[in-house]
């Protein structure tokens, strides 16, 4: 006897032909895929591929052309962000977008205050962000300006703000680009500790090799469109995806 | 990480319980020291000894203090939209004008006690803000400042334009004797406290406001709409919120001001220098703080009537080169220069002059 495919469980996000038009130029192109609850998915791609279009479009920075985006099975296409984040979806940018008048402890804990179960006051949150900080690593950094961080500091404490808000799902966004060797290090372990609390995770990165081992999934777009996706080993082994990252001529030589 | 191993998980922070309300009330009582509750023992000092002072002053000398906690409070309602959130409105005198002719129309067409007629004008004000602030708060920077400008001068015209209401240009006179007086007038001692009672409790609400997560709300909106969106701020509440706010504290202002000069002009209740004042004393204080805009109000329109009483024609000229003067050396308002220099020990002016120019 065949046993019955296993149902599957309810993404906990679904993006379903999601296209993004700016003027003449399709930044995202009837995208389709969905994350299982407790997965990391890998987003890569060239630069200008839309990897940053697609994590705006899902967390209601910006609004579609056309398609649909579900959490948890509910359609919240076009939803202002800040619902987004109740829907406990939290997100970093790849410019990171410190509250620059604020300390580092500050800019956490505004996410306990504001995010979901929000702590009840503004000590509470400072608390949680204190232990927050501890962490991701930059606690003694707590009473500093976020203006005096170093680069890899400063994308810690967009993990922080973001984790701060009590999120089920985490958009990182680049969260890895310009760091040295030590600290994507660093970072991979980083996002396999919050992946073990059971935060689902999309990852978008430019570095490959980064992305590649820590990854469940992985998913490569190219001028708006997904032109692989599947296990990390094949989709680095796919044709297309050399030749979009390296170019055809690569390819070419290396099949003759 | 370099920070070491962490001592715990991703998900025992996030998970840990809240305190309960009862725990927050328990906790923070048994937390009440001096060292933390300065603040709030200094203002409670600061209004006794105002009260001890009406005791000591005269008549004259007791009006000219009550314009004083009048643009304290102004100040302080001006740096909750253009100070905390970032949003420079020119308008506001348009609150304090509907305040001023909510009050004097009822008073005076239909024989509302002032006690009543100020909650009205303060209801006004607030409807007005949600009114105009939800669409003009979409905008940034120059725009909002030039439509909430418009917006000030289009409700003067409207005002000067219902005769049968208002009284148009000619103005208006709230009856304060016998028996035509619906409340009896405060004299120059009962404007006097009332401005002062005015003046705490602006001060209060917002020092209580920047202090709590709305505080921190109005402050994330300012610094980066974006990024506080994603950390689940409604930015366009707390936009609209605080401007509201703002709004009732320049309205129930204006309500007394109408009360105290019982006959006045559409053209002086929504004067724009009113707007003008409410800007300059909230950025010479320094903005985004409680004590900047105090210290800006009480400092500004104290020397303002020092330089009227004795410098004849020339005030305006000198009190203007004064604000410059102020402006160039402390860019970033008095009261902000003087908490960095003490936090950093660098108390030269000409360095801070350096730092801010553009």
């Amino acid at each position: 006897m065949i046993a019955p495919e296993a149902a599957p469980a309810t993404a906990i996000l679904e993006v379903r032909n999601l296209s993004k038009r700016f003027g003449g130029l399709w930044a995202l192109r009837d995208v389709s895929f969905s994350v299982a609850e407790g997965q990391i998915l890998g987003v890569i791609g060239p630069n200008g591929a839309g990897k940053s279009t697609l994590v705006n479009l899902i967390t209601g920075l910006l609004r579609p052309t056309s398609g649909q985006v579900l959490i948890d099975g509910e359609d919240v296409t076009g939803s202002r962000p800040w619902v987004i984040a109740h829907d406990r979806v939290a997100r970093t940018f790849q410019i990171v977008k410190p509250f620059r008048g604020l300390t580092v402890r500050e800019n956490v804990a505004i996410g306990a205050m504001h995010g979901n179960e929000r702590d009840l006051t503004v000590r509470d949150s400072l608390a949680t962000a204190d232990e927050l900080l501890e962490l991701v690593g930059i606690a003694k950094h707590a009473n500093d300006a976020p203006g005096q961080l170093s680069v890899a500091d400063a994308r810690r404490l967009e993990l922080a703000k973001a984790l701060a808000t009590r999120p089920r799902l985490l958009l990182i966004d680049e969260v890895m680009a310009g760091l040295r060797y030590a600290e994507i290090e660093a970072a991979v372990q980083l996002i396999h500790r919050v992946r073990d609390s059971g935060i689902t995770i999309v990852a978008i990165e430019h570095v490959m090799k980064a992305i590649v081992s820590v990854s469940d999934h992985i998913l490569v777009l190219h001028h708006g469109s997904i032109i692989a996706s599947g296990e990390p080993r094949d989709v680095l082994s796919d044709e297309r995806v050399i030749e979009a990252y390296l170019g055809h001529r690569y390819v070419k030589r290396r099949s003759t | 990480m370099n920070a070491g191993p962490a001592r715990g998980s991703v998900a025992a922070v996030l998970q840990r319980p809240h305190r309960t309300l009862v725990q927050v009330f328990v906790d923070w009582i048994r937390t009440r020291r001096p060292a933390n509750s300065w603040p709030a023992l200094l203002g409670l000092v600061a209004f006794a000894a105002m009260l001890g002072v009406q005791q000591l002053i005269e008549p004259g000398t007791q009006r000219l203090l009550s314009a004083v906690f009048m643009f304290v409070a102004l100040a302080q309602a001006w740096n909750l939209i253009g100070g905390y959130t970032g949003y420079a409105s020119f308008g506001q005198v348009a609150f304090f004008g509907l305040g001023a002719y909510t009050v004097a129309v009822l008073m005076n067409n239909y024989h509302v006690s002032f006690w009543l007629a100020m909650p009205v004008a303060i209801l006004a004000g607030v409807l007005f803000a949600v009114l105009i602030g939800v669409p003009l708060l979409r905008l940034r920077g120059h725009y909002f400042a030039i439509a909430t400008l418009g917006a000030a001068e289009g409700l003067r015209e409207v005002v000067n334009n219902l005769t049968p209401i208002t009284g148009g240009g000619l103005g208006i006179t709230i009856p304060t004797f016998g028996d035509q007086a619906p409340t009896p007038y405060f004299g120059k001692p009962g404007f006097y406290l009332a401005f002062l009672v005015l003046a705490a409790v602006s001060v209060a609400v917002c020092a209580l406001l920047s202090r709590s997560r709305f505080g921190y709300a109005m402050v994330a909106v300012n610094e980066d709409q974006e990024a506080a969106g994603a950390v689940g701020i409604n930015t366009t509440l707390v936009k609209v919120v605080a401007f509201a706010v703002s709004a009732a504290i320049v309205a129930c202002a204006g309500a007394f001001y109408a009360f105290q000069q019982i006959e006045f002009y559409p053209t002086d209740v929504f004067d724009a220098s009113f707007t003008v004042l409410m800007v300059i004393m909230v950025m010479i204080g320094g903005s985004g703080t409680v004590a900047g805009p105090l210290a800006g109000a009480v400092g500004l329109e104290l020397l303002s009537q020092f330089l009227r009483v004795n410098l004849g024609a020339y005030n305006q000229l000198i009190f203007g080169a004064i604000i410059v003067v102020v402006v160039v050396f402390f860019p970033q308002g008095v009261v902000n220069y003087f908490r960095d220099a003490v936090r950093t020990r660098q108390f030269s002016i000409f360095d801070n002059v350096r730092r801010y120019r553009l």
